[in-house]
């Protein structure tokens, strides 16, 4: 299969706000089968490329389009409902809800009981929520948290709660998926966990970016990595590749060798 | 109580869990049954008293969903109750139809009216959204005045067709009215566990995640709002059946702001002991307030903010002792 029809593609996205130039013309291309990287310093635009693309921000300038079919103009959840989801990089699961509702959230959009049976017990309502419940368990259970489903994400430690939120993204089998710092705030048992089920993930034709600040993750999980920084991509190509650019290692991972 | 819970489906866990206590269904059901048997107990004007909380109670549910799933405040309900009051009102003594055709169209009227309204104000927010429904509230007796000829403008209209041939009326004001209450109750506890009751309530604190995940954030207000609108028309027709007599007086800018009052002083609670307060409430206070001396007004104001503080800081408290007392 070709990899790059189903690219989430980008072309001269820029982005500002108030006068400051946040991202300034970039062109990406998301292919499907791989793990794109996006890395970057603090503050480089990681978070606002992903907001362009799923159109929470709405760039100045630039097209983007995904298998051909151009987003621009389209509203978050429009683009939801092409299969196009994110986690949040500040976890943003509610809090009235259990784990297991906070996940069933990720495929609320295939639902198809009407008001009716939000408020009358019909059978057509209880059989998708079972259904959804039962997805969501899944879920959880492959991001390894199998018995947290009935508490309140409050309940749960933070590398948890993040993983309930990339459990939420990927719960709904999207055709793209996008995770700003999924590996924040894990520990290595739990990024261990998480790595697995990001290469279990990796499919034919899944786009699956990945903003992580775990150089190891990433070099490890990554076929092709974009180096962001000042919202311009000073390097793009495989981990060999990125790893010896003697620029990236000057802003980025130089610095990070310092420490 | 996690002992408990492993005899119940994952559902009845979150209801259980939500409301604080895993007895919360057993209260309701004692409370219920209690009720049932209360007009044996009372005199004819309790029973009656009782009859018009269960209808505020109503009220005080559409005021306390708004601010749960839609993180907005209402000072305008009564214009929604009107609705309601007026369409069992009118159908009754114009029409002499009963509540079988009048409930249905209450609601619809409530409904419908309440998306009306929610889709100018979709931007609305805070206290510019609260503003726009004063607006609602102010403009209903006056235009119940301007309906004179289907409405009775002041004089009002006195609703007198039974609804169940063969029971006393005092009867029937009584238990049609605790019937809604039940049936709202239950209605808004099931829409908790509900796709779109989740998907709003995840709209209100996170947006952004809702709208990443199909929610559009107007669709989640316009929602709410017609729900919200629909239970307040359902209010209103119970008033005007188990009060008898609807007129302007009933929907006035104070009823809303009592409405809004009694929301806060059952902590936006939607469980049906809860919102039983807030209907109490707004049933009990300003008929004492009218049969009262000079001073006691002045109470109720500083009871009032008694219990919104200690509401507003209990849960604060609960968590500084509750980590005291893990330190320890
Ligand atoms: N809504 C906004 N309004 C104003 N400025 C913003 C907004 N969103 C992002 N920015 C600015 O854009 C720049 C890039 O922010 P962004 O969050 O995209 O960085 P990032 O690469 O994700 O950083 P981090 O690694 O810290 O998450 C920052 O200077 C930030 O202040
Ligand atoms: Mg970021």
């Amino acid at each position: 299969m070709d990899q790059t029809t189903n690219a989430l593609r980008g072309e001269g996205i820029a982005l500002s706000f108030g006068g400051i130039k946040v991202l300034k013309g970039l062109d990406v291309e998301f292919r499907a089968g791989e793990i794109t990287g996006l890395i970057g310093p603090n503050g480089a635009g990681k978070t606002s490329l992903f907001n362009c693309l799923t159109g929470a921000y709405s760039p100045q300038q630039g097209t983007i389009s995904y298998a051909g079919d151009r987003l621009n103009g389209l509203p978050p959840a429009a683009r939801a409902n092409k299969g196009i989801v994110r986690s949040f990089q500040h976890v943003a699961l509610c809090p009235d809800l259990t784990v297991r509702e906070n996940v069933m959230m990720g495929i609320a959009r295939y639902g198809k009981a009407g008001w009716l049976s939000a408020f009358l017990p019909l059978p057509a309502g209880a059989r998708e929520r079972e259904e959804m419940a039962r997805s969501a368990d899944k879920a959880l259970v492959d991001l390894g948290l199998p018995d947290v489903g009935d508490k309140f994400p409050a309940e749960l430690p933070p590398g948890m709660q993040r993983l309930v939120e990339i459990a939420r993204a990927v719960v709904g089998k999207p055709s793209v998926l996008m995770l700003d710092e999924p590996a924040a705030g894990l520990n290595n048992s739990e990024t261990r966990d998480l790595t697995t089920v990001l290469r279990k993930l990796a499919s034919t034709d899944l786009v699956l970016v990945v903003v992580e600040h775990d150089m190891d993750l990433v070099m490890s999980i990554c076929d092709r990595i974009y180096v962001l920084n000042f919202g311009e991509f000073v390097a793009v190509g495989s981990p060999e590749e990125v790893r010896s650019n003697p620029d990236v290692i000057q802003i980025y991972l130089g610095s990070d060798d310092d420490e | 109580m996690s002992d408990q819970a492993t005899h119940m489906t994952p559902d009845q866990t979150v209801l259980s869990r939500l409301s604080g206590v895993a007895t919360s269904g057993v209260t309701t059901t004692v409370l219920v049954a209690a009720l049932i048997f209360m007009p044996f107990l009372l005199g004819g004007s309790w029973t009656f008293t009782l009859g018009l909380c269960f209808a505020n109670s109503i009220g005080v549910l559409a005021v306390s969903l708004l601010v749960r799933y839609g993180g907005e405040v209402s000072i305008g309900h009564t214009f929604f109750t009107a609705l309601g009051a007026y369409s069992v009102g009118v159908l009754d003594v114009r029409y002499g139809i009963s509540l079988w055709a009048s409930v249905p169209l209450a609601l619809l009227l409530g409904v419908t009216f309440g998306l009306l309204f929610a889709w100018p104000s979709r931007n609305l927010h805070g206290i510019y959204l609260a503003v726009t429904t004063l607006a609602l509230a102010l403009a209903v007796p006056e235009m119940i005045n301007n309906f004179d000829a289907l409405t009775g403008g002041y004089e009002g209209l006195y609703v007198s067709t039974p609804f169940i041939p063969g029971v006393s009326m005092g009867m029937q004001r009584y238990y049609v009215a605790l019937v809604m209450l039940v049936i709202v109750c239950v209605a808004v506890a099931r829409l908790r566990l509900s796709r779109q009751g989740m998907a709003l309530l995840l709209a209100k604190t996170h947006p952004s995640a809702a709208d990443a995940f199909g929610t559009r954030r107007v669709w989640a207000r316009i929602s709410i709002m017609g729900i919200s609108g629909g239970i307040g028309a359902l209010c209103g027709a119970t008033l005007a059946f188990s009060g008898s007599t609807v007129s302007p007086g009933g929907f006035t800018f104070w009823q809303a702001i009592f409405l809004l009052v009694g929301s806060v002083v059952s902590f936006y609670g939607l469980s049906l002991p809860r919102v039983l307060i807030g209907g109490a409430f707004v049933t009990l206070v300003p008929q004492l307030l009218s049969a009262s001396g000079a001073w006691i007004p002045v109470f109720y104001g500083l009871a009032l903010l008694g219990m919104i503080l200690l509401g507003h800081y209990m849960p604060r408290i609960r968590k500084a002792m509750a980590q005291k007392s893990e330190v320890a």
